[in-house]
């Protein structure tokens, strides 16, 4: 039955006035009140630097002549107490006045060495600030050097005269000019110092306003000794992007009630009998909560300075919210397990959206979170339009398989039965294995989720060792991937639609290989945003076929052997899964350690 | 109006109705009995559209089971009452009313007839503070926003009081006489043999019976016929001041007659008494129907609407 637009928004309106007509004014009143102060409280704590956990926690005991006393007061952890003070943890004695150096003692415990620290740097900074109030600031920094951050993929690091330094490697940048990392390049004789960031104007990725505490807390000091002087991090950013994600968890909440009473006591009966499809009756009921998400990611960017990027970036997001907990509602049996379900939901996607975001100015690898793009918005950065796909591509993929399976099952011989939730997704699976081909869709289908995994993987695992890393990444591509393939063969079989026998297995194996390996080619994207350049990056997806710089031959034989492998080791699975689900799980045991061997042979092969 | 055709609906390894094969015709009032698990529900659902047949074919009004038209001209009554409870008894009934297409004005015009024969009060009341009577009688009137040729009424008087029980089975009927065609399951027996015209008895997911509850009660039922004697005769026992004798043909009341003239007496009375749809359910089905309550005892016309848990003693009907 095809989508009637006219009764989607009937729907819609319905679903409205059932929503605002069953939430208690009052209540929805505190709850936003409590919502705004909420976010109030925490943007403006980040915005005013008011961000400091370690405030006044080492007592120093110090005149209040001494010149200490004043890098003390100023300094956040340090509080600043009267000379004499016992139980201090450090001890400034400058009382001598024909000495010019103080006698700095300390408890020899381990909070007195870190209180000994925080006076040091306490210092540093303070003389570094007088230094900058210099009238004369050659003569207060004799050497300047300006620093501009650029984008790890372009290895372009230049001096800011243009004068090429030494010891760059790969070097050449745009401008023609290269320049080593150990600031080589010579100074134009101005006073230098302040020039490393732009908070956030121009191009390139430059140092951000970090304000206050916050600056000193995450580095990206514009000024200083160079031991000061440490990589961006756009922490105001991140928090004002994290700051898109509250709604969202409100909105999942109710929106799978909503999903969820249509089940409970067989209500959501009537609206199937009457003459709307079931896609018309689902888009109907998310219409308003999508709406929701997206006015307040509106709002949200209209108030921290983004644009339409911004919300641009956040709308697949907040779809696969709703996709995510639409599916967890379909399945779950009660009350408790959806909020079950829809804590995991905020928890997965939130840690997904949000911590590869964190290397926004580091690595390409953040950029599998739209939050990047807002981030990278916030700063008043481009952004590409095959950025944005790569980031937000697997997000409405998946937000739109997801929305396909739930569909699938919203059916009144699913809808209201209590089976187990696993039992629920082979049903949601097996409702489209109609023919042996489906499963190639499936499997096909599979690849947003299978592409969202391994870079989620890439994530995480990029911070380890290079080896290690790689290792690890193989075994998680090799479990699931096998997974992707197998579980619609398994969930047929398991339902009965096929025939439990050795050449339906095949049959469907190669199908399965063959519909993952054509859809996986779509992974080839990842070139788009330079991923392949990271060793990760070309473990994780150069294996399937999709890396560049090869002779024909090899070219078309890596392009071949994958679809091998998928076909060999799915059917393998296939096999397994006719005689139940033990043997399934000791055939894909098998077809995952094929798997990993040949992508670790591939990998060490190729380098 | 509605043909089910090798109805076969498989659910795993269970089956749930084995190719059954009915028609409804218009205007009758058609009853599907049967136990628990006898696979009436599966078989309403299907010509409702919410099931997807295994094998066969189901058409309502010449379309299949399911299409948009079919549900257009569709009214279904499940047997529990699904209510939207923050909503008024107007704005449910609107809201289904504007999902079936119907012109505002008519809808309110529908709705205000349908909540007036009903006799519906509260209807500005929110759905969850009105009893559960007032409840079936809205998923009624929900049935009927469309003015729908084809009822499709799984329990209507599940779980209500005596009262709105008949009430309910009344209503049933008024609609089958202004035209409309209703399919209706039910446990109660009682509710059956007074309101439908005809009857499919479905055990396990199978017929077992069909046609009016007299063609049934003639081909799986049987009469019985008590024959009291002022004289004793053989296989006769006392009854009071005179003796009965039980026999199951006429024949067999003509060789009484003529057994107590020899003996010099007379018959003074003759009753007979038949099955009840029960009783040929249980013999049918060899199991007795669940939840069924029985009416007692020999003006059954009386007695009808009236709910007794009393011994099933057989109802007579004396000649």
């Amino acid at each position: 039955m095809s989508v009637s637009p006219r009764k989607l928004l009937r729907v819609a309106r319905w679903e409205v006035s059932r929503a605002t007509g069953s939430l208690d004014r009052k209540t929805a009143v505190l709850g936003a009140v409590a919502l705004l102060l909420t976010l109030g409280v925490a943007a403006g704590g980040v915005l005013a630097g008011g961000v400091a956990l370690d405030e006044d926690i080492y007592a120093v005991a110090v005149g209040p002549d001494s010149p200490y006393h004043e890098p003390v007061s100023d300094s956040t952890p340090l509080e600043a107490v009267p000379e004499g003070t016992p139980n201090a943890d450090v001890y400034v004695d400058d009382r001598d006045p024909s000495d010019r150096e103080a006698t700095v003692s300390v408890a020899d415990t381990r909070k007195g060495q870190a209180a000994l620290g925080a006076f040091r740097s306490a210092v540093e900074r303070h003389n570094n600030r007088l230094l900058l109030a210099e009238e004369n600031q050659s003569a207060a920094f004799p050497v300047g050097v300006t620093l501009s951050y650029v984008e790890r993929a372009s290895q372009r690091v230049g001096a800011s005269d243009g004068t090429a330094g030494a010891a760059g490697a790969d070097s050449s940048g745009d401008d023609g000019t290269g320049g080593a990392g150990g600031g080589g390049g010579a100074g134009d004789g101005s006073a230098g110092a302040g020039a490393a960031g732009d908070g956030g104007s121009g191009s390139g990725l430059g140092v951000p306003d970090l304000g206050g505490a916050a600056g000193s807390l995450f580095g990206g000091q514009p000024t200083g000794s160079p031991a000061e002087i440490s990589p961006p991090f756009p922490f105001s950013s991140l928090v004002l992007a994290f700051a898109f994600l509250v709604p969202m968890n409100f909105v999942i909440q109710a929106y799978g009630s909503t999903i969820l009473n249509e089940r409970i006591n067989r209500r959501g009966e009537l609206l199937l009998v009457a003459p709307l499809s079931r896609t018309d009756i689902v888009a109907g009921k998310t219409l308003p909560y999508a709406g929701v998400a997206l006015a307040a990611t509106t709002l949200i960017a209209v108030a921290v300075g983004g644009g339409p990027l911004s919300v641009a970036a956040v709308f697949p997001i907040a779809l696969v919210f709703l996709a995510a907990t639409f599916v967890g509602a379909m399945f779950a049996r009660s009350f408790k397990e959806l909020t079950f379900v829809t804590v995991t939901v905020s928890v997965a996607l939130t840690t997904y959206a949000f911590v590869p975001a964190i290397f926004a100015t580091v690595t390409p690898v953040a950029l599998i979170s739209p939050l990047t793009l807002v981030v990278r918005d916030l700063q008043g950065e481009a952004v590409s339009i095959a950025e944005y796909l790569f980031s937000t591509g697997p997000f409405y993929l998946v937000a739109g398989t997801l929305f396909a399976m739930g569909v699938g099952v919203y059916r009144e011989e699913d809808m209201f039965t209590q089976r187990s939730v696993p039992l629920k997704f082979l049903d949601a699976l097996a409702v489209h294995l109609h023919r042996p081909r489906d499963v190639a869709l499936l499997s096909a289908l599979s690849i947003p989720f299978v592409f969202v995994a391994e870079l989620l993987g890439i994530a995480v695992l990029f911070a380890l060792p290079e080896g290690a890393a790689i290792v690890a990444l193989l075994v998680v591509v090799a479990v699931v991937e096998e997974l992707a393939k197998g579980v619609a063969i398994f969930a047929g079989f398991h339902q009965s639609r096929f025939e439990r026998d050795l050449p339906t297995a095949l049959k469907l194996g190669a199908l399965s290989g063959a519909g993952f390996f054509v859809a996986e080619k779509a992974t080839a994207v990842v070139q788009v945003v330079g991923l392949g350049s990271l060793p990760l990056g070309r473990a994780a997806f150069g294996t399937s076929g999709v890396g560049g710089g090869l002779g024909p031959l090899a070219g078309l034989g890596l392009l071949a052997l994958p679809l091998v492998l998928h076909v060999v080791t799915a059917a393998i699975g296939a096999v397994g899964a006719t005689r139940g689900r033990r043997a399934w799980a000791g055939t894909l045991f098998v077809a995952m350690a094929i798997h990993f061997a040949y992508d670790l042979t591939v990998v060490s092969t190729l380098g | 109006m509605i043909t089910v055709d090798g109805l076969r609906k498989v659910y795993g390894d269970f089956v749930a109705v084995h190719g059954s094969t009915f028609d409804v015709e218009p205007g009758e009032i058609f009853g599907v009995v049967g136990p628990n698990g006898a696979g009436k529900t599966t078989t309403l659902k299907t010509l409702a559209g919410l099931i997807e047949p295994t094998a066969g074919a189901v058409r309502v009004a010449g379309e299949s089971a399911g299409d948009p038209e079919t549900r257009t001209a569709l009214g279904f009554l499940p047997e529990e009452s699904p209510l939207y409870e923050d909503m008024t008894a107007r704005s449910y009934l609107r809201f289904f009313a504007d999902l079936y297409d119907v012109p505002r004005e008519t809808a309110n015009q529908r709705i205000e007839t349908a909540l007036d024969d009903l006799e519906l009060e509260h209807r500005d009341r929110r759905l969850g503070d009105v009893s559960k009577g007032m409840k079936r009688k809205v998923a009624i009137a929900r049935s009927l926003v469309n003015d729908p040729d084809v009822l499709i009424y799984d329990e209507p008087a599940s779980g209500l009081d005596p009262l709105t029980t008949n009430y309910v089975l009344e209503y049933v009927r008024e609609l089958a006489d202004a035209g409309k065609t209703v399919l209706f399951s039910a446990h109660n027996l009682y509710h059956v043999e007074s309101v439908c015209d005809r009857v499919v008895i479905m055990n396990e997911g199978e017929i077992v019976a069909r046609g009016t509850v007299e063609e049934i009660r003639d081909e799986h039922g049987e009469t019985t016929y008590r024959v009291f004697t002022t004289a004793p005769v053989d296989g006769s026992e006392p009854d009071g001041d005179r003796h009965v004798s039980t026999v199951d043909s006429m024949d067999a009341v003509d060789d009484v007659r003529e057994a107590v003239v020899d003996a010099g007496g007379e018959v003074v009375d003759i009753r007979t008494r038949e099955s009840t749809l029960e009783e040929i359910f249980l013999d049918v089905a060899g199991q007795p129907m669940p939840g069924s309550r029985r009416v007692a005892p020999d003006s059954a016309d009386d007695e009808r609407g009236c709910e007794s848990t009393a011994p099933s003693d057989s109802p007579e009907a004396a000649e």
